[in-house]
């Protein structure tokens, strides 16, 4: 479904107005009944519940609060007081693609799907999943202005490649633009090499696309015509992929630091009428806040990474509660194996650069990623109907200290720290 | 005040002709002193972390003159009348943090090569490198990482060449690189992680590119340092010998041609300071220890962060470690919390453990990575030490900084909670008695855009 043929995407396009492109896969149902008890129920999007309880059945949140009923065939897990938070969701990463992040020999690929390079069995997977993720936007790189469309896993580590899909996620394409597009193009002292090259290159992208889907609509309504000598035009699938951009089936991330640049990507994007989901990095958001507010466009950022270039160098660790302040939907992302491990550790930064609140700092790495990914209907807080994606923690998730004890994903464990070997019932080295 | 051994390290250097180009080097680099302090500070209802003898609730601790003059529990100290008296209660009072490794002062931003000074990869062997040459010391990136309360912090340069040149220990407060620069050359690095094999690409490939070369190579460096030391002591002692008897009217000897490199390897060889051997796996680290075994080098260990089967055998050698970082990605065969569980190990081995951040703008996320140390095991009272008077014991400060004791050097840092937690803002620091001022380029654009 993914790689549909064009033909047939176009046409289904065409009749699907709102609902952007969902990637395939299903997940199995787990059968298995739990229930967690005894537990701070930290919901996200309705408060913490003291000694609190969640019920699930068919990997779904069946039931959540103080006093939950559950059949006496449900498997009980005392928690022991411990904090339950939803799992942790990283709206920004590269793992699980080895060495295939960027198609770098052109500045415009969005025909490139993530998943054709998607390596299940990388550990990278495992090691986020310890730290409490369990579901993550894979992203093409920033080389390009247009890169790839993105894939969206659950870290399900053991399982086959199309268990790992998060099913029916809407798609994503990640859009570049700053340093590194000029930097990986102008060092072959091709366009571009500049910023205005930069934007140019993206810009006659769209344009043609935008003369490719016209073609298209043309031929469309001489068949319904039923003119018998129409002609099809020829399938282009980098086009293809754009004219989906245009009208609206793919979520737009666009990897963007400075403010300059933000406002140029919303420009562009009102141009040509796409809307823009999120800027991801966006370290300079805090100084155009309201215009991002005002557009409805979300950031995935940094803690407070900084200076490592140019355009890194005006980041501030304030920058996200002062955006989520002004009303821009945040998220701390990782864009690293390594933070990837310790995303609530990063969240807590933002309780002390700028007095986030738990709950406030929690919802930036759950429910606002969820958002930007397109699956808070799904994920992102402990609410009845929700995918039974959980974290049991060791100390208080919103420190230093807290990590992950037990993570549940679709109502089974993948992760227990008091498991020898890996921790992982799923998963055994060498079987 | 401030540590004097910046001269005294230089100075000790060496006993053969070296030694008269290191003394002329030492002259011209004493620290100046710092900023004074100009009166007494008392910190008053404070919970004071000692970390040498325990916590002092609602606590005063007094600092003039730039040292730590008093400290106790409320009404054991007397106050005097000139003294600036701050209200601290609620607030944690503890030492200034050291940063084992860093490269501060090295670098501005990381992409843009003109603003790094971080190693000479020319050549594998450059001990001669001094990073107080490049030392900038109106770095953005120092009041960045010491509004998180790190007062101290060894410079190093980076690690792709075996030996890359000499660390500093550095005070994140001065008028100037020389006040800052407290000790120069305190320490040599020795890397060993694989990271320096010339074996790049097949177009630049050269020697060495294996392991083999690399550890032939500094097997022959130490040789020919043991070589140059022995000639200018027979140069020496012939030089007495002629000035003893001018009656033999023999000719002076003479000297012999000073070679910078080999000099500089000199009070290392002599074990007047410490190698830092670095090492990942556990091949490297025996590899490496063999070699200093072999020079008798005195050494601590650095990373070792896959070495986690071989933990005995490190406690057994009885050398402090630099720990991690330990947020280094475990092996595909090793745990998830392989590398994080490393400072309890170590720890419940007797080894003396110090942190790093082995960074430059993420210095101030140095109390972190030692407060999630304890969520796998290390005592917080530990990982507390592993950040202040461990790293002041292992680089020869212990009587200056580390910890809140009469005598020592006043960095002093005041945060609203636990050192160790990402949540804890800290709210005042003092380097040397003095109070900083909590403002960084940083802050600077926080407030010109928080500005409706």
């Amino acid at each position: 479904m993914g790689r549909s043929t064009p033909l047939f995407l176009l046409a289904v396009l065409a009749s699907l107005p709102v609902r952007v492109w969902a990637q395939p896969g299903a997940a199995p149902p787990s059968h298995q009944e739990v229930l967690i008890k005894n537990a701070v129920v930290m919901t996200v999007t309705r408060g913490n519940i003291q000694n609190g309880s969640v019920y699930i059945k068919d990997g779904k949140i069946a039931a959540v609060g103080k006093d939950v009923s559950a059949p006496s065939s449900a498997t009980v897990m005392d928690a022991g007081g411990k904090y339950l938070t939803p799992g942790i969701i990283d709206s920004h990463s590269h793992i699980a693609l080895d060495d295939d992040v960027n198609e770098a020999t052109s500045p415009i690929t969005p025909q490139m799907m993530m998943i054709d390079a998607f390596d299940y069995q990388d550990k990278a997977i495992y090691r986020g999943l310890a730290g409490g993720v369990t579901t993550s936007l894979l992203l093409h790189g920033s080389a390009n202005m247009i890169g790839g469309q993105a894939v969206v896993i659950k870290h399900k580590y053991g399982a086959r490649r199309d268990a790992m899909l998060f099913p029916g996620a809407p798609r994503s394409i990640k859009f570049a633009s700053g340093e590194n597009p000029k930097r990986v193009y102008g060092s072959r002292d091709q366009l571009p090499s500049t910023r205005m090259g930069n934007f140019a290159v993206q810009r006659a992208a769209l344009v043609e696309a935008q003369d490719y889907m016209r073609e298209w609509d043309d031929y469309n309504a001489k068949v319904k015509r039923g003119d018998k000598d129409a002609k099809a035009p020829k399938h282009d699938l980098k086009l293809e992929a754009l004219a989906e951009v245009l009208r609206g089936k793919l979520l737009v991330q666009i990897h963007c630091y400075r403010a300059d640049e933000l406002l140029t990507e919303m420009a562009m994007a009102k141009e040509f009428g796409y809307k823009v989901r999120a800027f991801h990095h966006a370290l300079e958001a805090y100084k155009v806040a309201d215009e991002l507010a005002a557009q409805g466009v979300a950031i995935a950022t940094f803690s407070d990474w900084w200076g490592y270039k140019q355009e890194a160098w005006d980041a501030i660790p304030w920058n996200a509660v002062i955006s989520m302040r002004r009303n821009v939907r945040v998220a701390i992302k990782s864009d690293s194996e390594d933070f990837a491990r310790r995303l609530n550790q990063e969240a807590a930064k933002t309780m002390r650069y700028g007095g986030a609140t738990e709950e406030e700092a929690l919802k930036m790495i759950t429910i606002n990623p969820a958002w930007i990914i397109g699956v808070d209907d799904r994920v992102g807080s402990i609410e009845v109907g929700k995918d039974a994606d959980l974290v049991i923690w060791d100390g208080y998730p919103l420190s230093s200290f807290g990590v992950p004890d037990k993570v549940l994903i679709d109502g089974e464990v993948y992760f227990d720290r008091s498991l020898p070997g890996f921790g992982m019932p799923h998963y055994r080295e060498g079987e | 005040m401030g540590i004097q051994s910046a001269g005294s390290a230089a100075g000790r250097g060496s006993s053969v002709g070296g030694q008269v180009l290191l003394v002329v080097l030492a002259a011209c680099f004493l620290p100046s002193s710092s900023r004074a302090q100009q009166k007494p500070v008392a910190l008053k209802g404070g919970r004071l972390l000692t970390v040498s003898h325990g916590v002092i609730e609602n606590g005063v601790l007094l600092m003039s003159s730039g040292k730590i003059t008093a400290l106790g529990a409320s009404g054991s100290v007397t106050i005097p009348k000139s003294a600036q008296v701050i209200d601290v209660t609620g607030m944690t009072v503890y030492p200034g943090l050291i940063d084992s490794e860093s490269y501060l002062g090295l670098t501005e931003i990381s992409a843009e090569q003109s603003t790094n000074d971080l190693i000479e990869t020319s050549d594998e062997i450059m001990p001669h490198m001094h990073v107080y040459d490049a030392f900038h010391a109106e770095s953005e990136l120092i009041a960045v990482a010491r509004l998180n309360g790190i007062t101290n912090a060894i410079v190093a340069p980076q690690s792709q060449d075996t030996l890359p040149g000499q660390d500093s220990f550095i005070q994140l407060d001065g008028r100037s690189a020389s006040d800052m620069l407290r000790v120069r050359d305190i320490a040599l690095p020795l890397n060993f992680t694989g990271e320096q094999r010339r074996n790049e690409s097949w177009e630049k490939r050269k020697f060495p590119e294996t392991r083999m070369g690399l550890a032939a190579q500094l097997r022959q460096t130490f040789l020919d340092a043991q070589d140059y030391a022995d000639r200018w002591a027979e140069y020496e002692k012939k030089k007495t010998e002629a000035a003893a008897k001018p009656e033999d009217k023999k000719a002076p000897p003479s000297p012999l041609k000073h070679d910078l490199k080999l000099e500089s390897l000199l009070p290392y060889l002599q074990g007047k300071k410490p190698i830092v051997l670095a090492a990942q796996q556990p091949s490297d680290l025996e590899t490496a220890v063999g070699l200093a075994r072999q020079f008798n080098l005195k050494f601590v260990l650095n990373h070792i962060s896959h070495s986690q089967t071989v933990l005995d055998y490190v406690a057994n050698l009885k050398v402090p470690v630099i720990v991690g970082p330990i947020y280094e990605d475990p092996k595909n065969y090793e745990r998830y919390d392989a590398v994080y569980k490393l400072p309890a190990e170590l720890y419940k081995r007797g080894v003396k453990i110090a942190f790093a951040s082995y960074d430059a703008h993420a210095v101030r996320n140095l109390p972190y990575a030692a407060g999630y140390a304890t969520a796998f095991g290390l005592p917080h009272d530990e990982a507390l030490k592993a950040i202040t008077l461990n790293p002041a014991e292992i680089w020869g400060v212990a009587d200056q900084l580390g910890s809140l004791d009469v005598g020592k050097t006043a960095n002093v840092v005041v945060a609203d909670g636990d050192p160790l937690d990402v949540k804890s803002d800290v709210k005042r620091v003092f380097v040397a008695g003095r109070e900083m001022p909590m403002t960084s380029r940083q802050t600077e654009l926080r407030d010109r855009y928080s500005q409706p």
